[in-house]
Formats: C-alpha cells, sequence, structure tokens
C-alpha cells in the first residue's frame, strides 16, 4: 500500500484549454463576454438589442450560441444581422473550453470587437467552467423574483456585471429591486450592476457603454503590456 | 447538475497520475470538495457510482473531503465560517475579506498498491 500525491484540480484539463482560448481571443484584440443566466431571463433578447445598437458604437460583434438542442438562437441573432456559430451540447448543463475551442477555427476573431457566447440556461453549472472570456456576466429577470442572488451565490462571485433585466415589468410583480442590488453588493462587492429592459430599450446605452470601456481597457492594457 | 462531467474530469486527472505507476492497483481516491465550489459532494459520489460500475474503477473507493467555507475579515481580523457564502464580514460588514478555503475541487493523492 502506498500513496500518491496528486495535487492537482479536476478542472484542470477546461483551465488549460481555456488559457489557450483566451490567448486566440487577445491575440485578436476582442472582448469575450460569457452571458450566463436561467433558461428565460433574456440572453438572447439583450443579445438582439445589443446587435442592433453596436453598430452606431463602431463596433463588430460574433455570438457563440450555447444550448441543449436546436438553432433557435442563432436563427434570431442572424435576423438581426448578426453571425457566429451554433453549440449544441446535446444533454450538458453548461459549455465547456473545449466546446469554445472546437468552434473557434469558424470565427472570423479579427472581424470583430466584442465575441458573446451565450451559455445554456442555467444559473449553477456554466459557474464552474472558464471558457476563456474576459467576464461573465449574468443576467436576472425580475419575473425570477428578488431572492435569488443569495440562492446561487457562486455565479455573482465569478461575474463582473449583472444585468437586471425586465425591469418594465416592476410595476406588474412583487419584486423590490433595491434588496436584489443589495444582495449583489454583499455576495461580491465588485459586481456591477445594470437595470435594463432589453425589450424595451431601456437602460441598453449603459450596457452598450459598458461592453465600449471593457474593450478599451482591454486593449489599452494589451498595448501597455506588450 | 454538471457532477457527471466534474466526475470525468476528476478521473482524467487520476489516469494522468496513475500513468506514472503502471501495474499499481488503485485502491482510494481522495479528493478535496469546498463547500463554495458548486459541487455537491452526494451527486458527485452518484456519479462516480454510476461511471465505475462494471468498469476500470468498480473497486476503487471515492474519499471526499468536505471542506466548509472559512474567511477572514482584513478590517477586524476576525476569522469565520460562512453558511451562505458572501464576501462580506457577517462581524463588522467590512468587504474586505479573503476566503481562506471552500473553493477546492481538487484530487489530492491516491492509494495505490504497488
Amino acid at each position: 500500500m502506498a500513496k500518491v500525491s496528486v495535487q492537482e484540480k479536476m478542472q484542470s484539463e477546461n483551465e488549460r484549454v481555456a488559457a489557450a482560448n483566451r490567448a486566440a481571443f487577445a491575440k485578436a484584440g476582442v472582448l469575450v463576454l460569457n452571458l450566463v443566466s436561467s433558461p428565460g431571463s433574456g440572453k438572447t433578447t439583450l443579445l438582439e438589442g445589443t446587435l442592433d445598437r453596436l453598430p452606431a458604437a463602431g463596433l463588430r460583434a460574433l455570438v457563440i450560441e450555447g444550448d441543449v438542442c436546436t438553432a433557435r438562437d442563432l436563427d434570431r441573432v442572424k435576423a438581426r444581422g448578426g453571425s457566429g456559430v451554433q453549440i449544441n451540447t446535446g444533454g450538458g448543463c453548461h459549455l465547456s473550453a473545449q466546446m469554445v475551442s472546437d468552434v473557434l477555427g469558424r470565427l472570423d476573431l479579427a472581424s470583430a470587437d466584442v465575441v458573446f457566447i451565450e451559455n445554456v440556461g442555467n444559473l449553477i453549472c456554466p459557474s464552474t467552467y472558464d471558457l476563456g472570456e474576459d467576464a461573465k456576466v449574468v443576467l436576472l429577470a425580475t419575473a425570477e423574483g428578488d431572492d435569488k442572488p443569495m440562492k446561487y451565490p457562486t455565479i455573482f462571485h465569478e461575474s463582473a456585471l449583472a444585468v437586471l433585466n425586465k425591469t418594465d415589468l416592476i410595476p406588474y410583480i412583487p419584486y423590490d429591486i433595491g434588496k436584489v442590488e443589495k444582495e449583489i453588493a454583499v455576495l461580491n462587492p465588485r459586481c456591477e450592476i445594470l437595470r435594463v429592459s432589453a425589450l424595451k430599450g431601456d437602460g441598453m446605452d449603459g450596457w452598450v457603454s459598458w461592453i465600449a470601456a471593457r474593450l478599451t481597457a482591454k486593449r489599452l492594457g494589451a498595448k501597455r503590456a506588450g | 447538475m454538471h457532477e457527471l462531467s466534474i466526475c470525468q474530469s476528476m478521473l482524467r486527472v487520476v489516469d494522468g497520475a496513475m500513468k506514472a505507476h503502471e501495474g499499481a492497483r488503485l485502491r482510494r481516491i481522495f479528493v478535496d470538495v469546498g463547500r463554495g465550489s458548486t459541487v455537491e459532494p452526494s451527486l458527485l459520489r452518484e456519479a462516480f457510482d454510476v461511471i465505475a460500475s462494471g468498469g476500470p474503477y468498480d473497486e476503487v473507493e471515492l474519499v471526499i473531503n468536505d471542506i466548509p467555507l472559512a474567511g477572514r475579515c482584513r478590517a477586524c481580523g476576525r476569522s469565520f465560517e460562512y453558511q451562505e457564502i458572501a464576501l462580506g464580514c457577517p462581524a463588522c460588514g467590512s468587504v474586505s475579506v479573503d476566503i481562506e478555503s471552500g473553493l477546492e475541487l481538487n484530487v489530492r493523492e491516491l492509494e495505490i498498491d504497488d
């Protein structure tokens, strides 16, 4: 009987591939955002509104769509003039770095400023998988209730930004947006918060400004480091 | 419910470590699972049982070390254990907190028969 010391992260393989993805994104100078939320929070609607507004800011986008089944979300993206690729996980509850790596060859990164990765609708599992993104953005719709951040804490620790979507529904439902913002601040004081109605357009300019600021910071940082 | 794919990642790490001990028989896998890691120990065990059944890991025991979430506040110096993971100090409310344990998801060691 002998003991063999291993001391290795279970996620080491995913982390290795995520680092390679991150290097490919850095080389192309693109900002990569990993959008995470439960199903129906409005990730694709946010993307539709974003694709409508990015050209005015002089920004070009690519989309990596993750779903268990169908290419419905990619079809919606294409209908707004967007382009990208669809990943079907076939039952998997999250994207992995390898799945993203497998489709990178089909994306012309040089033609983009921002890459959006729309993760599988799930508030738990995607938080454990680094895809090589610059930031995770968590969406939380008002209709999901105002008690969610504390119930699903990990994704809020991991996210740089929380988009509180469907603010247009607030007059019709019991929902205290201040409570949600307070819980997020307790979970992660560094997580920024935006109030948005992707459907009606409220707050979308702030979201586009946030993207532009992140992109500028990334490119400046790379320039200074280089 | 991502424990199945976490389990597969875990076994890739185990297989990698076993390459240096060809011919040895694997008895036990010791892993660290922090309470803030998003992995549920009971589900990881179920996933392992499903994967191991009838395969090369059939006789192998998975030993899970459940690690509580603990932090230390830089402002008041107190150490504490979190029930719910939060990045604020439960005593003084400062957000200047270092998480000291509870985020682990590691294969720590293996027990083998040479």
